[in-house]
């Protein structure tokens, strides 16, 4: 029964999917990070993501633009510039939280920091609703929709593919620069052992601050994408991507950057499926439960490692 | 560092002097600040005095987290100090309105606006040299918590409110959910309750003794909004008369509002002979991507009926039809869409929707059209709080007008205590009494609901208001008695 | 090995009470609750309290803020005592209350009397607990967690589209309210439950937080209680010892859950309607941040902690616009501080981690474990030349 109609539907679903599960991983990606090096449940992460959509929202705005840019030069630099400006401030703002609010925290229990994380969570919404009003705000959707190709029957927006190519760019240099930079071993090796990292002379303090800086520039990437691709924010819409993307990376393999990428798209596409076969009012439970299922049987996550109880 | 010449925004509550204000640099961010917090107030110069704003703000935050970690309960005695020096005992000449909305977090956006509507109505009533002799107050509750409205927040709440002796009335609350929960409370103390926007059919027809247990056979609670056996079928008539629409993709937004009258227009729908081609619902919390379900129908579909509201999904599910260009199939959608806002507004369908995508979008408001002024109310609110009514505003006001002719009417009746004014405004709203109020005349009936069941039908026009978009009247519908039948379109 | 460990020289009457208290604890909190159970509404009479609400609103709010103590109290078990994170605790709330809308309310025709619902709802609620337990038990810290979580969410979500069973999103109304056997409520009278009669609540859950109290002040001097501190301390050490993790576990999470099922029995008959949005994650996290701020594995801290904090929520940060237009303080009279609640209780959860991570009535040993920079605990007590060289060691 595969005629052009399904066909072209699901192949539109599958975008539909690459679109989601896009913005899921650039922000699990930052949870993951921060948790493999410092292990803790970042709750204010999600809120990150969402400042970054409302900083994006002010650069593009504060330069004038207001709808599609049609010329394809211009509309490079100013997406360059949008995502430099945005990854920057949501950067610094990633480092000052740390800084303030969970260093002090990090010989404390478990629980400390997370009901800290939450608090930021909480003051982040509040700023951000006072600043910018209560209502969502509709933002410049600067790549043009217009721009479609065809294919299989359906036609996808290109915004689409630089979507999934924004994300597939940032992983692909995130772990280069965790696997091959001096910094990145750092991080390595400050995840696997803190106080050895701090013997053999890695800075724990920069380390965790860069892994925050390069953690929240990621969430502020997925705000701007967000931005471009929907059109309207929220300051309520942090907390749940928060949550969703906080269990894509623990089904990834929490602290594994591959498994956080792979653990967002497993996501994006178990909403596209739900929403296909008419299930969208069980998304949420479908997620968890997929979760659950896939921790019962890889404690670890998919990607794991299956690391033994350390004594 | 000089201090600059500040801008600040101040509004004046009836007992006199207190304002909230806040600085701004400049005029224009001043009004924006005012604008997107939907705040009653004005802009106005004020000089800063001693050192700069900054450090001001710091120290009061630093003042408020001393303030928070020394000790909740030695703050919960000073809070306690409140009313002994702010409540005279029941004062003669004092009566006061309850409010009950959300108030804080998400919910800001639909609850200041309705708030403002109930101070409107007060404001004006004193003017006019008070109710009866007396002034009018209000007391407002948040039942926001989290910035999520929260029903036991509000039972917790109406309690407040019926122990105050002062409240004779109250005007909330703004979810059938936190209703359920206040009704019983409102119920045993015989206060009446006036809804502006819950829509649940079980508050007041069948199924509505569950609220009541304490005094089943007294009635106290009524609204002014059209509940949802009323909207659905309403809707459905738009969809299918107005909008031509026969196969109707319905998708709610997971509230009870959205999936009661999702419910109620599929059935409706059905019945005029149309057909639904999917049902899904979509908690906008959690995912704002509308596309998937919209691709899932494989364009097997010719409209939309978004059972919600414009901030839950409305406004995104156009835009994201505009995205798929299919803008040709026509939105359709109750209250909760059409807010008859011009696009531009804070919050608005249209503003949300895109003014490019907001053609062919069609709603549905309770109230008849030909009310003797419809413009009055709209410039007073403007002049008062400087922007547009929201949504809910009008039907808020409605609630406090009728509450206010009640107490009028009880205290020429001769009730001269608190108990008995309070007893006479419910026992005036019950008797049939006809008020006149901005949505058109009408009398509440025996179970609380409006008798006003004239539906006016509203389709978008993005050509109004300088090309920002507006809503014009198509026309409206009496869906007093049976149920509608397919009727031609005028 | 210094000779500052000198013993106290005779015991003060702190330490007198302190042992009295341990070898009659039943008793100690019987009379404590007793104390505190007539204390409280006698207080609402007194003048700044008086003028705020009438005693009758702050007896209402005392009972549902009890709701919350009971939760804070179940959680503490979860999370204190076992140490297993638990963020989605809500889930056992929510069974509590509609396995009570189940058993008695117009929905189902039913007429299970309160008393009888208690304990089943506790029953169905331990029962959940192991079965939501059962798939954390190989899983350590943060997978627990999250798995908890999700529960969390399902299960609202469950509630909330199961329409059939559960009357989707409007919920279940028309719960029978409690009644004592053999009073007749048919005109009132001080002994019935009524939404404009809040005393009888009041005083069932004072009942209810004193028998919690006593039972779980039992479990945790008991083999259970130290197997549950074992596996909260290094659970391979534990199991090396010979204890079953996989009962241990279960027990925790069956025994919090089943008190997270008396607190949702009684708000079910409280409010006499149950909806699904009543049990989302903010009710969990807000009983979790209840826990750390109060002391985890403190009972009687986590209780108070509990208190302050519902207070706090519901009635200081809605107050403070009132607050402070009476009183005109300068700059703050100009804020609305509706409009910031969040704001100040995200800024108070902050500064309470920075400045007392441990909570405010901790346990003193956690208390020492992460103030480590300050005195050790025993250095007040009199002992050799604190400048000399077996003086002020240790970090």
């Amino acid at each position: 029964m595969l005629d052009d109609t399904l066909v072209a539907t699901l192949t539109a679903q599958f975008f539909n999917g690459l679109t989601i599960g896009g913005i899921y991983a650039l922000i699990a990606l930052g949870y993951t990070m921060v948790y493999g090096i410092i292990e803790l449940i970042n709750f204010a992460h999600g809120e990150l993501f969402m400042v970054g959509a409302f900083v994006s929202f002010s650069v593009l705005t504060g330069f004038g633009f207001a709808g599609p840019i049609t010329d394809p030069v211009t509309l490079t630099w100013v997406l360059a510039v949008a995502f430099v400006l945005t990854m920057l401030l949501l950067g610094v703002l990633g480092i000052s939280i740390e800084r303030f609010a969970y260093r002090p925290l990090r010989n404390a229990p478990r629980l400390a920091p997370l009901i800290t994380a939450i608090g930021v969570s909480f003051i982040l919404q509040n700023l951000i609703s006072a600043i910018y009003g209560g209502s969502s705000k509709p933002t410049p959707q600067v790549f043009p929709f217009a721009w479609r190709f065809e294919i299989l029957g359906a036609t996808i927006p290109w915004i689409t593919v630089f979507i999934f190519v924004v994300t597939v760019i940032l992983t692909v240099s995130l772990s280069q620069f965790i696997a091959r930079s001096r910094m990145g071993r750092a991080m390595r090796s400050t995840a696997q052992d803190r106080e050895a990292a701090q013997l053999m002379g890695v800075n724990i303090n920069v380390t965790i601050a860069l892994t925050f800086f390069i953690g929240s520039a990621l969430a502020g990437a997925a705000g701007i994408v967000y931005g471009l691709n929907y059109g309207t924010i929220n300051f309520t819409m942090g907390f749940s991507a928060g949550l969703i993307a906080f269990t894509a990376a623990v089904l990834g393999g929490i602290g594994n950057i591959t498994g956080a990428v792979l653990g967002g798209f497993i996501i994006g596409f178990i909403q596209v499926i739900a929403a296909q076969l008419g299930y969208s009012r069980w998304t949420d439970a479908v997620v968890f439960s997929v979760l659950i299922i896939v921790l019962v049987f890889r404690p670890s996550g998919l990607l794991g490692q299956q690391v033994g109880e350390r004594a | 560092m000089s201090s600059p010449a500040l801008y600040r925004v101040q509004e004046e509550v009836p007992e006199g002097v207190a304002y909230r204000g806040h600085r701004f640099d400049n005029p224009s961010s001043c009004f924006s600040w005012m604008v997107a917090t939907v705040h009653g107030c004005q802009c106005g110069p004020h000089v800063a005095i001693g050192r700069t704003r900054n450090i001001r703000r710091k120290e009061e935050l630093m003042k408020l987290r001393n303030l928070g970690v020394l000790g909740a309960a030695g703050m919960l005695a000073i809070t306690a100090a409140v009313p002994a020096f702010a409540q005279s005992p029941a004062s003669m000449g004092t009566l006061k309105i309850g409010i009950e909305l959300p108030l804080s977090g998400a919910s800001v956006a639909n609850g200041e606006p309705t708030k403002n509507g109930i101070l409107l109505a007060i404001k004006q009533a004193n003017e006019a040299g008070g109710v009866g002799g007396y002034t009018l107050v209000d007391n407002t509750q948040d039942d926001a918590k989290d910035g999520v409205p929260n029903p036991e927040q509000g039972a917790a709440n109406m309690a407040t409110l019926v122990a105050d002796e002062a409240v004779v009335g109250v005007v909330g609350p703004f979810n059938s959910g936190v209703a359920r929960f206040e009704i019983p409370v409102s119920n045993a103390a015989g206060l009446a309750q006036c809804s502006p926007a819950n829509t649940g059919v079980d508050l007041t027809k069948e199924g509505s003794e569950a609220y009541r247990p304490e005094k089943p056979d007294q009635r106290n609670y009524f609204r002014v909004a059209t509940p949802d056996d009323i909207q659905g079928p309403a809707a459905a008539a738009l969809a299918y008369n107005d909008a031509g629409a026969r196969n109707i993709f319905v998708v709610d937004d997971t509230t009870a509002f959205g999936v009661g009258v999702g419910d109620s227009f599929s059935a409706a729908f059905i019945e005029l002979g149309g057909t639904i081609a999917g049902r899904q619902g979509n908690d906008y919390a959690e995912n704002q991507d509308f596309n998937p379900m919209l691709t899932a129908l494989g364009g097997n579909f010719d409209s939309v009926f978004f059972a919600g509201t414009q901030t839950l999904g409305g406004g995104q599910i156009r835009k994201q039809m505009g995205q798929q260009d299919i803008l040709d199939k026509p939105l359709i959608g109750p209250d909760g869409i059409a807010d008859l806002q011009a696009g531009g507004n804070e919050g608005a369908f249209i503003t949300l929707a895109g003014v490019e995508n907001s053609g062919n979008v069609w709603g549905t408001t309770a109230g008849i059209n030909e009310i003797p002024d419809p413009e009055a109310f709209k410039v007073a609110y403007s002049a008062e709080f400087g922007q547009d009514p929201g949504a809910y505003s009008a039907l808020a006001y409605a609630c406090a007008q009728i509450l206010i002719q009640s107490i009028d009417a009880a205290v020429a009746a001769g009730a001269t205590d608190m108990a008995g004014i309070r007893e006479g405004v419910r026992a005036n709203v019950f008797s049939g009494a006809e008020f006149t109020t901005v949505l058109g005349p009408l009398s509440i009936d025996a179970n609380g609901d409006s008798s006003q069941k004239f539906i006016s039908f509203w389709k978008t026009d993005p050509t109004l208001n300088e090309g920002k978009g507006g809503w014009v009247f198509v026309r409206q519908q009496d869906f007093g008695g049976a149920a509608p039948a397919a009727s031609t379109a005028p | 090995m210094t000779a500052r460990a000198a013993l106290p020289s005779s015991p003060g009457l702190r330490q007198r009470l302190d042992a009295l208290g341990t070898r009659h604890r039943s008793l100690t909190i019987i009379l404590g609750m007793a104390l505190v159970t007539a204390l409280l509404p006698l207080i609402a009479t007194l003048p700044p309290f008086s003028g705020f609400n009438k005693q009758i609103v702050w007896i209402d709010n005392f009972a549902s803020a009890g709701v919350f103590i009971l939760l804070a109290l179940g959680l503490n078990v979860v999370v204190g005592m076992a140490g297993l994170l638990d963020l989605g605790y809500a889930a056992f709330f929510a069974i509590g209350a509609y396995a009570y809308a189940y058993g008695s309310s117009t929905f189902t025709d039913l007429s299970v009397p309160f008393w009888i619902m208690l304990p089943i709802g506790a029953v169905v609620a331990a029962i959940f607990g192991i079965l939501l337990g059962a798939p954390t038990l190989r899983l350590r810290g943060d997978y627990l967690a999250i798995v908890t979580l999700g529960f969390g969410e399902i299960v609202p979500v469950v509630f909330r589209n199961a329409s059939q069973w559960t009357n989707g999103t409007q919920g279940i109304a028309g719960i029978r309210r409690p009644a004592i056997p053999g009073v007749d409520c048919g005109s009132g009278g001080p002994l019935c439950f009524g939404a404009g009669s809040p005393l009888p609540y009041y005083i069932v859950m004072a009942i209810l937080i004193t028998t919690v109290l006593i039972v779980l002040y039992r479990l945790q001097d008991s083999r259970l209680g130290r197997s549950w501190q074992a596996i909260r301390e290094d659970e391979l050490a534990a199991a090396s010892n010979g204890i079953n993790t996989v009962t241990t576990k279960l027990l925790a999470f069956a025994l919090g859950a089943s008190v997270a099922g008396f607190a949702g029995v009684f708000s079910a008959s409280k409010f006499i309607n149950v909806t699904p949005e009543q049990f989302g994650f903010n009710v969990s996290f807000t009983v979790l941040a209840m826990v750390v701020l109060g002391g985890i594995g403190n009972m009687w801290g986590v209780a108070i902690g509990a208190f302050i904090i519902y207070m706090i929520n519901s009635v200081l940060l809605k107050q403070l616009n009132a607050f402070f237009d009476t009183f005109r303080v300068p700059i703050l009279s100009d804020i609305d501080f509706v409009q910031y609640q969040y704001l100040l209780y995200g800024l108070l959860l902050v500064a309470m981690m920075l400045t007392r991570p441990e909570g405010l009535f901790p346990n003193r040993r956690r208390a020492a474990e992460l103030h480590v920079t300050d005195e050790p605990p025993g250095a007040d007590v009199e002992g050799p030349d604190p400048s000399g060289p077996l003086g002020r060691g240790g970090t």
